[in-house]
């Protein structure tokens, strides 16, 4: 009896919660759906965080036990004084990397009237990484929707197109890749004047669309954003061609293109800010 | 009181691992998901009501910070909560090739779900058949092979369980 009356109130949930399922999906552009949205991005954002610290901290604080135990054991004065130099070579490591990362930024050549923002990432699902990602900066760093986003290639030490901004929140911000499929930017073949569009495909893979049937595209060649793109500097450095097709047109044929960005390791980004005059 | 801690306990543990480690551990993009591995856990030892209400708050908070379709994510994992407590509560889930089973499966509706919702409510043309079917694949069948193992650690672990034999159903 007891199971019966448990399983239809299981039933009434499903549905009740089925509906504000479908409701948030079918009302996702209305002022009250992302209302709700943000709120629930106010109170998940900060708390996840906040846990992240906390579990971090743990971790942290379990190792300096563990590490405790076992200097009791030997010499502890020894044993102390060693921990204490190996952690402060473990951080001279991480911030002489971080250095070298910051430096090799910072020797970018300048465009002019940019202020470039540092941000972190602050998470992202991981199976979603060519979608989107969360940056620790938001609208009290000076940031805004539809500002661009790049990041550090490491091989030539250049800034790549990466994504753009399309969330502003205080402390944080949401980024759209460039290889989300929902991402189109206009391009050009570098050196080649060639002007075709790239469409994200949610891997590390341009789609590039649009090529005149007889350009001279292969293999190697680089994309950069062209002056068509309202967001990205015209110049500023996608991919590079690793396939060329012919499409299912007469007149177009398609391409793939590797963006710069896959190997960035550095988990930060540019954000690159107009500077008002 | 305890039972409400162990389950908050468990979303931030869940949450940290589909969220913050994945950047350490996926392989070319591929990471197992843990959120719906949990909540088929809680359908199967719990019953129908946890785990669709854990399903709704994991859907609800994945959905806020990704790109897809909001709601998207909120509708399966309620459904996938419901239908694991509705329809795998005669299975025993203490056996590993059930539980790897179970979890194909559950993945495998997940994604048919993902493909029918988008191909229902086209968002910006980005339709249900951008979806890479071997990226796809390759997901349900990592998170199938990793489920013996959250399996194990849930059972271990054994904090949201009440008096052996008593679940929610």
């Amino acid at each position: 009896m007891c199971r019966h009356k448990e399983s239809k109130y299981g039933n009434i949930i499903f549905v009740i919660l089925l509906l504000i399922g479908v409701f948030f999906i079918a009302g996702r552009l209305t002022s009250p759906v992302k209302l709700i949205k943000n709120l629930v991005y106010y109170i998940s954002y900060p708390t996840l965080r906040t846990a992240d610290c906390i579990f971090r901290s743990m971790g942290t604080f379990a190792d300096n036990v563990k590490a405790i135990v076992y200097m009791h054991r030997e010499n502890i004065v020894f044993k102390q004084k060693n921990q204490e130099l190996n952690d402060k070579l473990r951080n001279y490591n991480s911030i002489s990397e971080e250095c070298n990362n910051l430096s090799r930024l910072l020797k970018l050549t300048k465009i002019k009237n940019i202020i470039y923002v540092f941000a972190g990432i602050s998470f992202g699902a991981s199976d979603e990484r060519y979608q989107w990602c969360i940056l620790d900066k938001g609208g009290a760093d000076g940031l805004y929707n539809e500002l661009p986003v790049a990041m550090l290639n490491k091989e030539n030490d250049i800034l790549c197109a990466a994504g753009k901004i399309i969330e502003t929140h205080k402390t944080s911000s949401k980024v759209v890749l460039i290889t989300d499929s929902i991402s189109v930017i206009p391009v050009e073949i570098k050196d080649k004047g060639i002007n075709c569009l790239a469409e994200g495909s949610n891997s590390s893979l341009l789609k590039i669309t649009y090529i005149p049937s007889d350009a001279d595209v292969k293999p190697g060649d680089e994309i950069v954003v062209s002056g068509l793109s309202a967001v990205f500097q015209k110049g500023m450095p996608v991919g590079v061609i690793t396939e060329v097709s012919e499409g299912a047109s007469a007149d177009f044929k398609t391409a793939a293109a590797k963006v710069f960005y896959e190997n960035n390791i550095f988990n930060k980004v540019v954000v690159l800010v107009p500077q008002k005059q | 009181m305890k039972k409400l801690i162990s389950y908050l306990f468990l979303y931030f543990v869940f949450c940290m691992l589909q969220f913050f480690f994945g950047r350490y551990i996926s392989v070319y993009g591929i990471f197992p998901n843990f959120i719906l591995i949990f909540v088929v856990y809680l359908g199967l030892s719990k019953g129908i009501i946890n785990a669709q209400l854990m399903g709704f708050l994991f859907g609800l908070t994945w959905d806020v910070f990704s790109t897809d379709i909001f709601g998207i994510r909120t509708v399966m994992f309620t459904a996938i909560g419901y239908l694991a407590g509705r329809f795998c509560k005669d299975f025993d889930r203490e056996k590993i090739f059930t539980q790897i089973v179970i979890i194909f499966f559950a993945s495998t509706v997940y994604w048919l779900g993902f493909g029918l919702i988008y191909f229902i409510f086209p968002d910006n043309g980005n339709c249900a058949f951008s979806f890479s079917i071997l990226s796809v694949s390759s997901k349900i069948v990592v998170t199938a092979m990793f489920a013996p193992l959250v399996f194990y650690i849930l059972e271990k672990m054994d904090i949201i369980r009440g008096p052996r034999g008593t679940t929610d159903r």
